[in-house]
């Protein structure tokens, strides 16, 4: 089914009647309406800007798309639960825990007024999942949310808001992805992760697009003391992804682990910031980014790890690394650090490789064809980052996505 | 806090903060327009596409807005600048014709006494021109120009010509426009085919008059199979306003020949330092930039090497100090356009006191540069809590067939460090010293001894009350 509330473009009258469709409280509807007001305000960022050097959006055609008012998003399935656990779609709990929603959405992590995407995504969300776990409860099973883009010129800004109180544990696999169609399409999605002292969240998102998709997006985790994130970006699919991955060290010791498994091929194009700021000391982040080009695919790693002064006995680490696999795949890699605290151990490495003769040549002498040996040396290629994922079917699905896209 | 270092030398006694009074034959007014580019030009008695050359690239200068990257460059305020003053009527042929207070001066850095020990030649830059050339004759026989980039366009047109601002052209950016528009003195250097100039070429550059602006243009040229190792020192007197220090080095290397650059810049901590560096290297030719980085208030320079044919090489040493206000912002570019080049960058920053250090650059990989490889490796120490320090590296990489790295360690002097030296005895400040002269030491290796020497009795002079 088809549904549209009126003429494609992202505008006032939009938000209003989106809002209208969800019948939602007043507070909300002001908040949209003012966060339109921030989209029009700021500037369209582009190539000038030194985070959008590498992806020009100018030319876009945004008044193509509409803010589809009935996406699929919200949680896949809801097992049963600890008490006081909430698991929902984001629209229900804008109606049933209204207080909750409202003291976190898009006010202590994610901010409207940070930049044009952020605000539009404010004035338009329409698919999420709201996770809020209480003090000291631990969800024992993984918890799965999706949204996805049903049809043609449809606009998706999925929002995730996970709040775990102090010594809460609990693991949440986010799916997106494009229902049969390689449909022309937007999205622009926001992921709010809040640990509190000592909570222990480990958050994937995978992203699995159809062709057609241009995708902007934000994930960031604020950290309390002794609180650890452990977090896994995959991104497949879409035509052109841009996206910032960050991770605030707030609390001391807290711990971040990010994760990321990129593999583009054809056209696609994969830009993506990663940021570890560390404002406490005797915080730890680890960061591993993995991307794997072929056809006239092309990524960008830009990395920053940043250590306010006092952040002392910080350690922070940032490798990418990047598989080249065809003539006229490219890979940028920036990996920067800006340390203003001086007891701390901080690397960082960027490697650019292409496939080894040496290594399929010993493979085909072992009775490999070549197409199986190349697959090999792939999936060796990511085995180390897979193998940091202690979900055994999350593990499964990235061994088939990589096959898959080995073939595409 | 006097200390005296491993090597006898009281760094009490070298502190470069003597100056002489101003005596000029020239001085032009502050500020820049198209008549002052047009004076500079007539000054020099300059050929009319000189002229039209300096007036284009002005025109260029007025028209680029400031890079907004990097540093904060808005301080500079480009009116309150002498574009050129010239030091004596004419050039001096021997070191006893120096007017009597540039003597002195040169006397405070050791330079007659270092002539006479190594020294193939020394361009010694007072003010904004060369006052002082000698080169040793075996040189001349061997077809060697050694000159004064100004000498060099009068004596040598046609060559001068062919090459000028063929690397770096006036629209290469708003500071190389600066220095096209308004540049003076600098070193011309031609090297035949096959010639191997075994004594490094040197030159000291000092910046002596309040406000003034040094824009000194380096052009050095070497012919297939050639080598040369031309070495740059600079150091100036302290001055309370700010000024401005612009070059443009540009370096031809063709095939199979060799060319290090090497650089000690230890401007005043009130010098803005923008220099604009670059190299091409022809087929299976090397080029080597080191680059030690102390003074200056702000210092943002990429040494830069285009490999335009296979097998050409590029190695590029970086070293650089921030102390109290000052911000170091060095790094190296290395442009892969052709298969089979390679690329090395090794940069080492140290910062302490409130100071800014760090490494920015770039490893671009053409399509089709296959089989290239590029290894960067950046360590930065940091030596107290108030000072920071920047890893901005950039990699381009558009080719299947090429291996890179980049690897980077930011680090303190630790505890165990220091408790190892100083239960062998060491006092705490001299442990500190050897510490970070053993972090910098695989690019001091690299240098001429005479610069090995002062560039560890600079840093110990930097060190200086860094402990207690």
């Amino acid at each position: 089914m088809v549904t549209t509330l009126g003429p494609a473009g992202f505008t006032r009258r939009a938000v209003e009647v989106l809002s209208e469709h969800f019948t939602e409280p007043v507070w909300m509807r002001d908040f949209r309406l003012e966060a339109f007001d921030a989209y029009e305000r700021l500037p369209m960022p582009g190539p000038p800007d030194e985070e959008w050097r590498r992806t020009d959006l100018s030319g876009f055609p945004w008044d193509a798309f509409d803010a589809d008012p009935e996406p699929v998003g919200g949680p896949a399935e809801i097992p049963v639960l600890p008490p006081g656990v909430i698991f929902s779609d984001l629209r229900t709990a804008v109606a049933k825990h209204p207080d909750l929603v409202r003291e976190h959405f898009m006010r202590t992590v994610v901010r409207p007024d940070e930049s044009k995407f952020r605000a539009l995504h404010a004035a338009l969300w329409n698919a999420g999942t709201f996770l809020y776990v209480p003090e000291r409860v631990e969800v024992a099973v993984p918890l799965r949310s999706e949204a996805w883009i049903g049809r043609e010129a449809a606009a998706l800004f999925p929002h995730t808001l996970v709040v775990a109180e102090a010594g809460s544990r609990v693991t949440l696999i986010d799916e997106f992805g494009s229902y049969a169609g390689g449909w022309g399409a937007f999205a622009d999605g926001v992921v709010e992760l809040i640990l509190r002292d000592g909570a222990q969240v480990r958050y994937v998102a995978r992203q699995d697009w159809m062709a057609a998709v241009t995708e902007i997006g934000i994930l960031r985790a604020r950290l309390s003391r002794d609180s650890a994130l452990h977090s896994l970006i995959v991104a497949l699919g879409g035509r052109v992804v841009k996206g910032n991955i960050e991770s605030l060290l707030e609390g001391p010791g807290a711990t971040s682990e990010m994760l990321g498994l990129i593999f583009g091929h054809d056209g696609q194009h994969f830009d993506l910031h990663t940021l570890q700021e560390h404002r406490a000391p005797h915080t730890l982040s680890d960061l591993l980014y993995k991307n794997a080009v072929k056809d006239r695919a092309r990524s960008v790693f830009s990395g920053m790890i940043r250590v306010h002064p006092g952040a002392q006995k910080t350690n922070a680490f940032q490798a990418n690394r990047n598989l080249i696999l065809s003539d006229g795949a490219k890979a940028d890699s920036i990996p920067n650090l800006e340390i203003m605290a001086n007891d701390l151990r901080c690397t960082h490495g960027s490697a650019t490789s292409r496939l080894h003769e040496e290594h399929l040549f010993y493979l085909m002498s072992r009775g490999l064809r070549r197409l199986d040996a190349v697959r090999m040396v792939v999936e060796g290629f990511f085995a180390e980052l897979v193998d940091r994922i202690p979900l055994e079917d999350v593990r499964v699905r990235l061994r088939g996505d990589v096959d898959r896209k080995m073939v595409q | 806090m006097a200390t005296t270092n491993p090597m006898g030398i009281n760094a009490e006694k070298y502190k470069y903060g003597f100056f002489e009074p101003e005596k000029y034959v020239f001085k032009a007014r502050k500020g820049l327009n198209a008549e002052i580019v047009n004076e500079i030009s007539h000054m020099k008695d300059e050929p009319p596409w000189m002229r039209a050359f300096r007036l284009h690239a002005y025109d260029h200068f007025t028209k680029r807005p400031m890079p907004k990257w990097g540093a904060d460059l808005s301080t500079i305020n480009f009116d309150d600048i002498y574009y050129y003053i010239k030091p004596t009527e004419k050039q001096a042929k021997s070191w006893e014709e120096l007017p009597e207070e540039i003597k002195r001066t040169y006397d405070r850095l050791g330079i007659p006494e270092a002539e006479k020990k190594f020294l193939a030649g020394v361009g010694a830059q007072y003010e904004s021109e060369v006052v002082y050339h000698n080169l040793k004759d075996e040189w001349e026989k061997l077809g060697v120009i050694f000159l004064d980039t100004d000498s060099a366009l009068k004596e040598h047109p046609d060559l001068f010509r062919e090459y000028f601002a063929t690397v770096v052209p006036p629209e290469d950016n708003k500071i190389a426009a600066l220095n096209s528009a308004v540049w003076s003195g600098g070193s011309f250097v031609y090297v035949p085919a096959g010639v191997r100039v075994d004594i490094p070429l040197q030159a000291y550059f000092r910046i002596n008059a309040q406000n003034m602006g040094q824009f000194e243009r380096t052009l050095i040229i070497c012919e297939p199979g050639s080598y040369v190792h031309y070495v740059e020192g600079c150091t100036a007197p302290v001055y309370s306003s700010d000024s401005l220090h612009s070059a443009v080095v540009e370096i031809i290397v063709k095939e199979g020949a060799r060319c290090r650059y090497t650089t000690i810049q230890n401007w005043s901590t009130n010098v803005y330092n923008l220099v604009t560096k670059r190299a091409v290297a022809y087929r299976d030719a090397t080029m080597e930039w080191i680059d030690g980085n102390l003074g200056s208030k702000l210092t943002m320079k990429y040494p830069s090497v285009y490999m335009v044919e296979p097998g050409a090489k590029a190695e590029i040493l970086s070293v650089a100090f921030a102390g109290h206000g000052q911000h170091q912002d060095p790094g190296g570019k290395v442009i892969h356009a052709a298969p089979h080049t390679q690329s090395v960058v090794v940069s080492k920053s140290i910062s302490k006191d409130g100071g800014r250090a760090g490494y920015r650059g770039l490893v671009k990989i053409y399509p089709g540069a296959k089989g290239s490889r590029s290894a960067v490796r950046c360590d930065a120490l940091i030596l107290d809590d108030r000072s920071r320090s920047d890893t901005y590296p950039t990699m381009e990489i558009d080719e299947e067939d090429v291996s890179i790295t980049h690897e980077a360690t930011v680090s303190k002097v630790s505890d165990e460090q220091l408790f190892y030296l100083m239960s062998r005895g060491v006092k705490e400040d001299e442990a500190m010293n050897m510490i970070v002269r053993g972090f910098v030491e695989p690019i001091v290796k690299e240098l001429p001894l005479e610069y090995a020497v002062e560039l560890n009795r600079l840093i110990a002079l930097e060190m200086e009350g860094s402990v207690g």
